[in-house]
């Protein structure tokens, strides 16, 4: 049961996705029917699911937001801005509800109570009849019915073919009084015909506990069609065989019946009709067959087909949606089938296969390195066959990465809450544009995304963009612009936050960091390390903590957060322009490029994204620095030194540059620095093993993986050293010019 | 020497595959499958049992439903059958 309801939160998901992006398509003017029925379906599965699972404060929202969008549906009001921006908030609550369905905690009654009326009052402005369910269920212009064709009526405008239903209308419902007559003593016979189909079961709704209350409303002869049940070698034990005929005798009305299936409505094949009772005093007299448009002609003034029968013909379509709909259902799902057929794993077991095919990687790397230290010479067939094998071993792994990658789409959908929430509480005027909702990254950095980006957003929202009236007298539109972009770029995905807005600050941020000690007065800064002050631990330049952007988390949070994706975060700003975050982010977490080196007798890899160019130091290029520090010389600038071995620990001294081999190296800043390691072994493929799920966080190592020779060796993390020795030279500054200050 | 299937007490969807194995190892033997004990049961288990009952009487087994629980013949009363449904005969 617990896996079913988890299926049924993940389909919520789906849904509440697909929810956004209609209404999103329906405010930017795409009011075409197939919008508006895939908004209506989402949250109407939403409503079946939650109803199944006893959710009933979902089931009671989503009910009325239903309510609400088949009256949009059915042309009966229409979706101006207001309702558009009603909807889109309705869309958020649901998600909320439906999250706090699954996750438990707060959940904002009052906002929910007070979306219910608006809901509830947009769906009734012209007293429309919204809330009997028969009205509710009434197909577009059922109660219209245009071109006289007397049978079969199609209803209009229903324009693709994949929603095209056909109503049959049977002549003895049309014609004379007898058909569809209540018997003598007030009850009615319907036939009714109930297909479950396996996600009716899926969905934890039982055919039973259905045909139990069909029992309950009167009469019921039932009838089990036992004939699709296959042989036990064939069964599948989740399928669904069984179809029923019943014969209900009943007082209730056909609505009643239907309700009962209310919300197993797409998971059915089902069809309910009343059985007509012979009129004895009934005969039917054939006309004269007469071609339409003659008769229409002959008859001059008069209408082709009465009012009265007209008015059947509407009573009957109106009872028959529930049958089209799932004829509709039917017909749509094998197309979307065909378009995109999935299937949902078990994210454990796609793991598990990315574990094995990185040991696979391993294994290979191993092989090749015994087929080396063998002396086997490298045209031989063995190395050749090697080579293939290193070939495949690379397209499995590419294709198996492939599975985990998912695009970046749903989490751009999710600012777009947040930019309405954020615009509203600011009261600015925010547009969001998303560029490259298409592109795939890991699931997992998909995921840990989700906070940064909410951050950058608020952040950008609130501090970054103007006032309305400020943004006028610049000479700016009224409305701010956020712009979301994700890019592939060089094997990497490149994700920029930017905004029109007022750029930073530069004089305040300094102001700020030099009274909160991020650094010291008089430091001479760069534009660019005034920038990156912002991402300082305890940095936030709002003098108030707002609501919006103050919830206790700065951007070094999130700054963090991305680092500890393997990504890097940069700022560029210009005054009066706005500003741009830009993330790059690596593809997956699970391999990488690396450099392998050798440093105090250590293995170590270096990422090979970092690695700018690697040099031997001329002992002319090389000067000290102060007391420790020293800096290389290359083409005209001076390139901080740093001594891997001795900042990791692995020795005292530091090593002498000259026997050292210097790998430049670009940290997140654009700053380039050297770090100088004893020899370079290779470049290599490597599978990242985490070092903090598996031991802890060790200061300068990212994670560990295994070699070819099957030892152990650590990624370097590249930025933190390079930080580590930024820092510590500022230590050693100001200790010394305290010194000399003494 | 017919085999005999205690049915658990709730058959609902979770236990239709448990229940379809076990019937499967089953096969091949006259079998009495015994619903005395049954509480629960849904339409996904009445499938699994009238595929049953159609595959012994297919391989000319006889296949009996013995002391059915009240609720039980209850249940497979709702859904249109009878206790008389599952049971193949061998001719």
């Amino acid at each position: 049961m617990a896996a079913i309801k988890q299926t049924f939160f993940q389909e919520c998901e789906e849904q509440l996705a697909e929810l956004e992006t209609g209404l999103l398509a329906i405010e930017s003017g795409e009011t075409d029917e197939d919008t508006v029925n895939a908004v209506f379906r989402a949250v109407h599965s939403i409503k079946g699911g939650a109803g199944a699972f006893g959710l009933e404060d979902l089931v009671r929202f989503a009910h009325t937001f239903e309510t609400t969008l088949d009256l949009v549906r059915s042309g009966q009001i229409q979706p101006d801005a207001g309702l558009i921006k009603l909807m889109l908030r309705s869309s958020d609550t649901l998600a909320d509800l439906v999250r706090y369905s699954r996750d438990g905690g707060d959940k904002d009654d009052a906002r929910v109570s007070q979306l219910h009326d608006e809901l509830t009052r947009a769906a009734d402005p012209n007293a429309v009849a919204a809330e009997t369910k028969p009205a509710k269920k009434q197909p577009k212009n059922a109660a219209r019915v245009p071109q006289p064709e007397p049978e079969p009526v199609e209803e209009p405008e229903t324009s693709p073919e994949d929603d095209f239903v056909p109503i049959t209308i049977s002549f003895d419902d049309l014609l004379g009084g007898g058909g569809g007559e209540t018997q003598d003593d007030g009850q009615q016979v319907y036939k009714i015909w109930f297909k479950p189909k396996p996600e009716l079961y899926a969905k934890a709704n039982d055919a039973i506990k259905l045909l139990r209350e069909i029992s309950a409303l009167g009469d019921a002869d039932i009838a089990c069609d036992i004939s699709e049940v296959p042989l036990l070698g064939e069964l599948d034990p989740e399928g669904a065989y069984l179809s029923w005929n019943i014969r209900l005798a009943t007082t209730e009305p056909e609505a009643k019946i239907r309700e009962v299936f209310e919300f197993v409505e797409f998971d059915c094949d089902l069809t309910v009709e009343a059985e007509p009772t012979p009129d004895p005093d009934f005969e039917f007299v054939p006309e004269p067959i007469v071609p339409v448009d003659q008769r229409a002609d002959e008859a001059g003034e008069g209408p082709l087909i009465p009012d009265a029968v007209l008015a059947k013909i509407a009573e009957i379509a109106s009872a028959e949606p529930a049958k089209a709909m799932t004829a509709a259902n039917s017909q749509a799902q094998p197309a979307q089938a065909a378009a995109q057929t999935t299937i949902r794993v078990d994210l454990d077991r796609v793991d598990r296969l990315i574990d094995l095919v990185g040991e696979l990687v391993i294994n290979q790397s191993m092989l090749t390195q015994r087929v080396t230290e063998a002396g086997i010479a490298r045209l031989s067939d063995v190395a050749v066959g090697l080579d293939d094998l290193e070939q495949l071993t690379r397209e499995i792994q590419d294709s198996v990465m492939a599975i985990r990658a998912q695009p970046v789409r749903p989490i751009f959908q999710r600012m777009s809450r947040v930019v309405r929430e954020v615009a509203d509480m600011t009261g600015k005027s925010v547009r969001l544009v998303t560029e490259g909702e298409n592109c795939e990254v890991d699931k997992t950095v998909i995921e840990r995304l989700a906070d940064p980006l909410t951050h950058m957003i608020r952040n950008a929202i609130d501090h970054g963009l103007e006032k309305p009236e400020e943004r006028v007298k610049a000479g700016k539109p009224e409305q701010g612009v956020v712009r979301m972009s994700a890019a592939h770029r060089s094997g990497r995905v490149i994700i920029e936050v930017s905004d029109d807005g007022a750029g930073i600050n530069r004089a305040r941020v300094k102001e700020i960091a030099i009274k909160k000690g991020v650094i010291e007065a008089g430091v001479q800064l760069s534009d660019g390390e005034i920038d990156d002050l912002i991402f300082a631990p305890g940095f936030s330049t709002a003098s108030t903590v707002s609501d919006v952007s103050g919830r206790g988390v700065g951007m070094d949070v999130v700054k963090r957060s991305i680092q500890a994706l393997g990504g890097r975060i940069s700022i560029s700003s210009k005054p009066g322009k706005g500003t741009v975050f830009t993330l790059s982010l690596p593809l997956t977490l699970a391999v990488l490029d690396g450099m392998v080196v050798t440093v105090a007798g250590q293995t170590l890899v270096v990422p090979l994204t970092a690695i700018v160019e690697t040099l031997q130091p001329k002992a002319s290029d090389v000067h000290g620095l102060g007391e420790r520090a020293k800096v290389i010389a290359i083409r005209g600038s001076f390139i901080p030194l740093i001594d891997v071995g001795n900042k990791l620990g692995y020795r005292e001294e530091e090593a002498d540059p000259i026997n050292s081999v210097a790998i430049m190296v670009e940290s997140e800043n654009r700053a380039q620095s050297a770090l100088m390691v004893d020899g370079i072994i290779g470049q290599q493929q490597v599978v990242i093993k985490s070092l903090e799920t598996n031991y802890g966080q060790v200061f300068g190592v990212a994670a560990a993986t295994i070699l070819g020779d099957g030892r152990v060796a650590v990624i370097l993390d590249v930025d933190a050293i390079v930080a580590g020795n930024r820092s510590d030279t500022a230590k050693a500054d100001v200790a010394n010019r305290k010194r000399n200050a003494a | 020497m017919a085999a005999t299937v205690k049915l658990p007490p709730v058959l609902d969807i979770t236990a239709a595959a448990p229940l379809a194995a076990e019937l499967m190892v089953a096969r091949g033997k006259d079998i009495s499958v015994d619903g005395s004990k049954v509480e629960k049961i849904g339409a996904q288990c009445i499938q699994v049992l009238l595929s049953a009952v159609s595959t012994w009487g297919h391989d000319g087994m006889e296949f009996e439903l013995a002391r059915p629980s009240p609720v039980l013949v209850e249940r497979l009363g709702i859904a249109g059958l009878e206790p008389a449904n599952f049971s193949a005969r061998n001719a």
